[in-house]
């Protein structure tokens, strides 16, 4: 599979742009940056691309294997690329919200969001694990349309791409029109908060369309500022510890648990218990639902009397 | 030495030239919990739906202890520019040697934190075993 792969030639500009962000965080919001923090971000990073590197054999046989199956054979038109970029993007924003949903995958997306800093370099946190959680899969079934494989890696680089610029502070809000339709920094912030209202938000990958057709978005809040992160922080800044820790987790859970219940550890929420005893997001977000429609209520009534 | 083997050890100095220059920038900063509300409000945000009843903090303000109204007791520490937090479920972990109390969690990464509380600590100590063993 001989796609064209761009992720190379953007890495001199990622690093351009990481510079240029902490020459801005330097004058405007120095703990925008946290040197350790940093650090184990370009870590997590370079191991990911050596990871995809190791496992691209793997992916592009499966996807050759596939491709051998498909209803149609589909051309290399220009607006052929733009079709594929849509249901590529379609398919992130799936894969995305399953990796959030769905522990098994959380477990190897979880890195991403494991800092408490939202900067360029968080960007560039990514799993070490998305090969081993199976992940792939939710890209490379268009094959079986009739996409040529290298089109659709293609253009599964360029979103990766796109989604690089969007990991700051230092944008606050684009133009109406851009927000309405792209995936923002603005909205990819209110993704990577962990305040109540913004949990499991605005999963979309270039187009945030997607959330707003399927119910996830979230629009940022200038009374909410985002913090960012997981819910049970990390409160570590080990490599090692940021790319498996959910995985050891999830394992310990798994041979703990009586036999019915194990797989649900495996496949239900994060945050799920067979006992009860943790949180999911969907539970914290009810119960700051309940007390915030609460205090608005008590508020209402003051202001009356 | 193959062609990706250079782009690896090339791209590793680059991030140790990033990271080193983020310190250079002296990037990042030095927080502390300044009073009961900060801590207060850390704490809550750290575990949605934590009322703080009780509050101990740090004399140089890098951490806290916290009791809720439901009676449970939240560590919070400093980690880099920012504050993680766990909840304690026994006493176990927890060491008192005159003003300073060390607390260690059941999680090992999150590493063991030491405060300074004054004559508190004792009554915090004794507090803990509330928590069972």
């Amino acid at each position: 599979m001989e796609g064209f792969d761009p992720l190379p030639w953007a890495i001199p500009g990622f690093i351009l742009l990481v510079l240029a962000e902490m020459v801005w965080a330097r004058s405007k919001a120095p703990a925008t940056y946290e040197p350790r923090d940093t650090l184990t971000s370009l870590l997590l990073g370079l191991g990911s691309t050596l990871a995809s590197a190791a496992a691209a054999g793997a992916v592009a046989g499966a996807a050759a294997w596939l491709h051998q199956f498909r209803i149609a054979t589909i051309g290399w038109q220009w607006w052929l690329w733009i079709a594929c970029f849509v249901l590529d993007d379609f398919n992130y924003y799936w894969a995305h919200r399953t990796g959030h949903r769905v522990r098994w995958f959380w477990a190897s997306h979880v890195n991403h969001h494991s800092s408490q800093h939202y900067n360029l370099s968080t960007a560039l946190r990514q799993t070490w694990t998305g090969f081993i959680a199976l992940s792939f899969i939710f890209r490379i079934w268009p094959v079986l349309l009739g996409f040529h494989p290298a089109m659709i890696v293609t253009v599964g680089a360029i979103n990766l791409i796109y989604q690089f610029w969007i990991h700051t502070e230092a944008i606050r809000r684009l133009p109406r029109w851009i927000e309405a339709g792209m995936n923002t920094p603005s909205h990819h912030r209110v993704h990577h908060a962990i305040n109540p209202l913004y949990l499991d938000r605005n999963f979309a990958g270039t187009f945030i369309v997607w959330d707003r057709l399927f119910g996830t978005f979230q629009a940022e809040r200038d009374d909410e500022p985002a913090r960012y992160g997981i819910v049970r922080q990390l409160g570590s800044f080990s490599l090692i510890w940021a790319a498996f820790h959910e995985w050891v987790a999830m394992g310990r859970d798994v041979v703990k648990a009586p036999w019915a219940a194990k797989p649900g550890y495996l496949w239900r929420t994060p945050g799920w218990s067979h006992d009860g005893s943790r949180e999911t997001t969907d539970a914290i977000r009810s119960r700051w639902q309940s007390r915030h429609d609460e205090l608005q209520a008590t508020g209402c009534q003051q202001s009356r009397s | 030495m193959t062609g990706p083997a250079i782009q690896a050890l090339v791209s590793l100095a680059g991030v140790i030239a990033l990271w080193r220059l983020c310190g250079r920038f002296g990037l990042g900063g030095d927080v502390r919990i300044r009073d009961d509300e900060a801590a207060a409000r850390l704490a809550s945000e750290s575990l949605d739906g934590f009322h703080a009843v009780q509050i101990g903090i740090d004399r140089a303000g890098i951490g806290a202890i916290l009791r809720d109204d439901l009676g449970r007791v939240l560590l919070l520490r400093r980690h880099g520019v920012h504050f993680a937090a766990r909840l304690l479920d026994n006493h176990s972990g927890v060491r008192l040697d005159r003003n300073f109390l060390t607390i260690t969690t059941d999680d090992r990464h999150f590493g063991v934190t030491t405060l300074n509380l004054g004559p508190q600590a004792q009554v915090w100590a004794g507090s803990f075993r509330r928590l069972g063993g």
